[in-house]
């Protein structure tokens, strides 16, 4: 696997930004329930608050569900280096995210896995704090 | 020669010599630096640091809301309403998770909006950018009056003028439909925001007072900004993104943010 950057931190990009105000993830995704979504992502939608990702799940018996997924803000990622062109636009991906707790095929994205097993991964927390 | 100059000097009063010599704001303000951008193919982890909150486990969001939420409890000074206003601005800041008109793609307004990240300066006319998205203000400083016949807007009708190394701007006209801040800070259409940018040397103080007698107890003054001046050559202000909301329709309970 190439070398892992590691983005600048984002301390104080968020709280009283006066770039984007956007709304509490803990209102919309649900941190105890965990997906793995594998498939091609079609769009990235570079946009504010939140950048948007689409990708059509296909299931064993070939059947393809579209998901979209919400991650934080073009102007953070940025920040830390990150760019639309690290979104994986046309390739196969593996998505770690939390569910939408509203039940419909929506997620919070956490991690895209590539095939060469390379990742762009949101890091939240303190890894002092790991247990 | 030198002598006699250094003499008529001598003799202008202060606001003269402040006329003939104004203070300079034109720049690009308080951009912070951008890191390379990684290249596709390459591994990158992009951190958010939130204090005592395990990244496997299962406050991350909480987390996250508890960070926003205390960084704004402890900012110096907040807005303080009328006594009557109290539990509007409770009942507003319980439901901003849905009742926040920045939160889909609304203009945060003047003051939330913050101060510019490009200023142009010409003779009667200043102009702020924004560079996060993609707004302006034309701000007239011939010493013109407030516009008669404009509709109230989200930022406001500004009309300003250079006071030695500070210029004010006066901004009236607003509508009601933004926030002082995300803990349900409305305001009334007589809003009246002073702004104030101090220059010394390459930083730009900026600061805003909000008057509203029909909402607050008493004005606001937000908290002061410290804006640098941009000095490498590389730096620009780019198109943002554009606001473009989906996440709306799937907002289910009213965490607070």
């Amino acid at each position: 696997m190439k070398r892992t950057l590691f983005g600048l931190a984002l301390a104080g990009l968020l709280a009283g930004s006066p770039v984007s105000a956007h709304h509490s993830f803990a209102a919309e995704f649900d941190i105890n329930k965990p997906v793995t979504l594998q498939g091609t992502v079609t769009k990235v939608e570079w946009v504010n608050p939140h950048v948007y990702v689409f990708v059509d799940v296909k299931d064993p018996s070939g059947k393809v569900t579209p998901w979209s997924l919400s991650s934080l803000g073009p102007a953070a990622a940025r920040r830390a280096g990150v760019t639309r062109a690290n979104f994986g636009q046309g390739q196969t991906v593996t998505i770690n995210g939390y569910h939408a707790k509203d039940g419909s095929n929506f997620a919070f994205m956490r991690k895209m896995t590539f095939a060469d097993g390379h990742s762009v991964e949101l890091w939240l927390g303190d890894d002092e704090a790991r247990k | 020669m030198k002598k006699m100059i250094l003499a008529v000097a001598l003799l202008l009063p202060a606001s003269m010599a402040h006329a003939q010599a104004p203070a300079d704001f034109n720049g690009i303000w308080g951009l912070a630096p951008l890191p390379p951008a990684v290249k596709p193919g390459q591994s990158v982890r992009w951190l958010l640091p939130l204090k005592g909150v395990d990244p496997n486990g299962t406050d991350v969001f909480k987390g996250l809301d508890r960070w926003q939420v205390d960084g704004r409890a402890a900012a110096p000074n907040k807005p303080e309403y009328k006594p009557e206003l109290l539990a509007k601005v409770k009942e507003l800041s319980d439901k901003q998770g849905v009742l926040d008109p920045a939160f889909y793609c609304k203009p945060q307004g003047v003051p939330r909006m913050g101060a510019p990240t490009q200023i142009v300066q010409t003779p009667g006319q200043v102009v702020f950018l924004y560079g996060a998205n993609n707004l302006f203000r034309v701000i007239p400083t011939d010493g013109r009056p407030h516009r008669a016949d404009a509709d109230p807007s989200y930022m406001g009708d500004a009309i300003g003028r250079v006071e030695g190394d500070t210029l004010v701007v006066d901004v009236t006209n607003f509508n009601d439909d933004t926030w002082l801040g995300s803990d349900g800070y409305f305001h009334s259409e007589k809003m009246h925001v002073i702004e104030r940018l101090t220059r010394k040397g390459d930083a730009i103080t900026y600061q805003a007072t909000v008057e509203d007698p029909d909402v607050l107890a008493k004005p606001w003054v937000q908290p002061a900004r410290q804006l640098r001046l941009s000095t490498s050559k590389a730096d620009a202000l780019l198109e943002a993104p554009p606001c473009v909301e989906h996440d709306a329709p799937h907002i289910v309970t009213l965490d607070h943010h």
